[in-house]
């Protein structure tokens, strides 16, 4: 992925571009907010990583300025503010995705991922497909090798929330704020018990296993591993 | 409930004292009045029996004996008219003349003053009237006793005695109503403070009270309110801004060292370095956790958490639905009323509900954990309540401070801010918060206002 971030903590920048170019991504830098978006502008982009405050020009103002220009460009807003209300603020401003800081690089990336996957896949909804594993969102539907599977309500969404991330890993807190619009940590290993509640549903009685874990950092729906 | 309103304020004190005060001032006055006039009536009314005893006692001194009993006799006949009764008496006692026969009964000296009633017929009916008299010693043994009608001093003394009852019950409703008049713009000036201050005190810190224009006592003391607002909105807002910006810093500080630190393990080829940056990380994150708990507390703390109107039930019933599955089968009980709408801060209601769940399966230790919400009294009734050691009457206070542990929860994890967000957040939902013993067991009870009802 080609990826712009616009950071003025120079350190924090240069330690968040490296792990990123080491996990495969093409990281163009911007310092300050004027800079950050000119390159919006002239440049081509996956996916967007801009700090909520910069010098110059706003974060959010950047975001605002990109959307009226039309630009439908993923974007990922950093934050050293509290995240609850800020959130909320970022995503109505344009934003695509909220990430507080002190971030972990897995989650970041894992986030970046789904904002790229979800530009690309944007207006494919109704039938979800992986494998032998069919889930209709329209009919509230579960097939797995033609065979009906009985969900409540909350595991078809962590069912639908993961097929739409299908090939792709999702950490615990990309779960807890996509399913239950959770902004907090719980202690206790909730999520991972939900999973393997779901995993129970889906995988079992099947040689082929769909849902995977991917240690120290979440979860994966796929059908190669 | 205007009246119980009333009937509490300061303003119904204030207007009985106000009452009882003008009513005392009138008795005292009017009794005045009354004491004095009487004695003055009193006074001319014996001045003229005395007159009139002492004359005949002249008399008597002047002429022959059967002139005088004669005249007593002429002055005793038709006695009503002029309102005069007379006895003369012999030195043996024997009566000589007069209308009255009493001074047998009565034990007066010569010289003193009596009062008697007498019986008087007048057609048919028969009336009692109230006679003053004096008794004096003619010489020579012969006794005169000379009085009058006071029936109508009586009769005066009464008039005037209704009148001062009748103006102190009139003045005693002048001082309640005016009283109450008075108290009423005070209280009114009172009452729209106050309800300021609980709007103020619920986040809307921009508000203002409006100035009558008047000049007078309440709008200096408007006045001044709306000074001391503007300082606690603007040290709010410093406040906020501080801790904005700090956490700011902290956040910016800990991400570059965060940054830093995961490289070191990316790079790291020893595996002893390797489990030291990981160790580093652990921490890292631990204080990461730390801080957002703390700045959840502030952001709470603060009043500036945006309200709106969340619906309780649904938050609490998700969150049991959200933590069903870590619990024993059978566990959780949940009993929650639907419909019960707060104004509140949805992610930090649910946070707290989380943080009281998550205590409860972790001190709980498998024993019944019992979730409900209902109606009571204007407030929504929040509980959880679990079957665990409970939290020991003297801990419960310090249980809600930042990073108190209980003894003997060390071996749990746990960042010793848990409660101390419940704290937070029911007082930014003017909230109360109880901790009390389930026997077994620790029961939690977060009773936050529900909208549309004001308490009070």
């Amino acid at each position: 992925m080609k990826i712009l971030l616009v950071e003025d903590d120079r350190r924090a920048s240069e330690y968040l571009a490296k792990g990123l170019r080491e996990l495969g991504h093409v990281i163009e830098q911007a310092f300050d907010g004027d800079g950050g978006l000119k390159a919006a502008e002239t440049g081509s982009y996956d996916v967007l990583i801009l700090d909520r405050m910069l010098p110059r020009l706003d974060g959010l103002e950047i975001v605002k300025r990109l959307r009226a220009t039309g630009s439908g460009v993923p974007i990922l807003i950093l934050s050293a503010l509290d995240e609850v209300d800020e959130r909320i603020q970022g995503l109505r401003a344009g934003g695509d995705d909220y990430l507080a800081k002190p971030y972990h690089l897995e989650e970041l990336a894992a986030r970046l991922d789904a904002l790229a996957r979800r530009q690309r896949e944007s207006g494919s909804i109704g039938k979800l497909l992986i494998a032998d594993l069919e889930l209709d969102a329209r009919a509230r539907r579960v097939t797995r090798a033609g065979r009906k599977i009985d969900l409540t309500a909350r595991e078809f969404q962590l069912l639908e929330f993961l097929m739409r991330h299908a090939g792709q890993v999702v950490t615990r807190t990309m779960i807890l704020e996509g399913v239950w619009d959770y902004h907090f940590d719980p202690k206790t290993n909730v999520i991972d018990v939900h999973i393997s509640r779901l995993r129970q549903a889906i995988d079992k009685g099947f040689e082929r296993q769909l849902l995977h874990t991917v240690r120290g950092a979440g979860y994966t729906l796929t059908e190669d591993a | 409930m205007a009246l119980v309103i009333f009937a509490r304020s300061s303003i119904a004190r204030l207007a009985l004292l106000h009452g009882i005060l003008l009513a005392a001032a009138m008795v005292a006055v009017l009794g005045g009045v009354y004491f004095v006039t009487s004695r003055i009536i009193a006074a001319e009314g014996d001045q003229l029996i005395a007159l009139e005893a002492q004359g005949l006692a002249e008399d008597y001194r002047d002429r022959d004996l059967d002139a005088f009993v004669t005249a007593i006799a002429d002055r005793a006949e038709d006695p009503w008219v002029r309102g005069g009764v007379y006895e003369l008496r012999g030195p043996r006692g024997d009566f000589l003349a007069g209308n009255v026969v009493v001074l047998p009964e009565l034990a007066v000296q010569p010289g003193g003053w009596a009062e008697f009633e007498v019986a008087v017929t007048r057609g048919d009916a028969n009336a009692s009237r109230q006679i003053r008299a004096r008794v004096v010693e003619l010489g020579g043994g012969f006794r005169l006793l000379v009085g009058h009608d006071i029936q109508d001093r009586g009769a005066f003394r009464a008039v005037m005695l209704r009148s001062i009852a009748w103006a102190v019950v009139v003045t005693v409703l002048f001082g309640l109503f005016s009283g109450w008049w008075l108290g009423r713009r005070i209280a009114r000036a009172a009452h729209a403070i106050g309800d300021s201050a609980g709007r103020i005190a619920a986040g809307s810190l921009g508000e203002r009270l409006a100035l009558t224009g008047s000049g007078d006592e309440i709008d200096t003391l408007v006045s001044r309110f709306n000074d001391l607002l503007a300082r606690v909105e603007s040290l709010t807002t410093t406040m906020r801004a501080v801790l904005d910006s700090t956490a700011h810093d902290l956040r910016g500080h800990l991400n570059r060292i965060r940054g830093a630190a995961q490289d070191a393990r990316r790079t790291a080829v020893d595996p002893a370095q390797a489990a030291a940056t990981e160790a580093v990380l652990a921490e890292i994150d631990r204080l990461g956790t730390t801080l957002q708990g703390l700045l959840r507390i502030a952001l709470a703390e603060s009043g500036t958490a945006p309200l709106e109107e969340v619906n309780l039930s649904a938050v609490a019933n998700e969150l049991a639905d959200f933590y069903q599955p870590v619990a024993e089968p059978g566990q959780l009980t949940v009993a929650i009323e639907p419909g019960l709408v707060v104004r509140g801060h949805r992610q930090l209601l649910a946070q707290a509900l989380a943080n009281l769940l998550d205590n409860a399966l972790k001190y709980g230790r498998g024993t019944p954990i019992l979730i409900t919400a209902r109606r009571d009294a204007g407030l929504a009734r929040l509980e959880v309540r679990d079957g665990g050691p409970g939290i020991p009457a003297e801990y419960r206070e310090l249980a809600t401070q930042r990073f108190r542990r209980l003894p003997g929860s060390s071996g749990l994890p746990g960042s010793g801010l848990g409660l101390s967000l419940v704290a937070a957040v029911a007082r930014l939902h003017q909230a109360r918060l109880e901790l009390s013993d389930a026997a077994p067991g620790l029961r939690v009870v977060l009773s936050i206002p529900l909208t549309g009802l004001t308490p009070g």
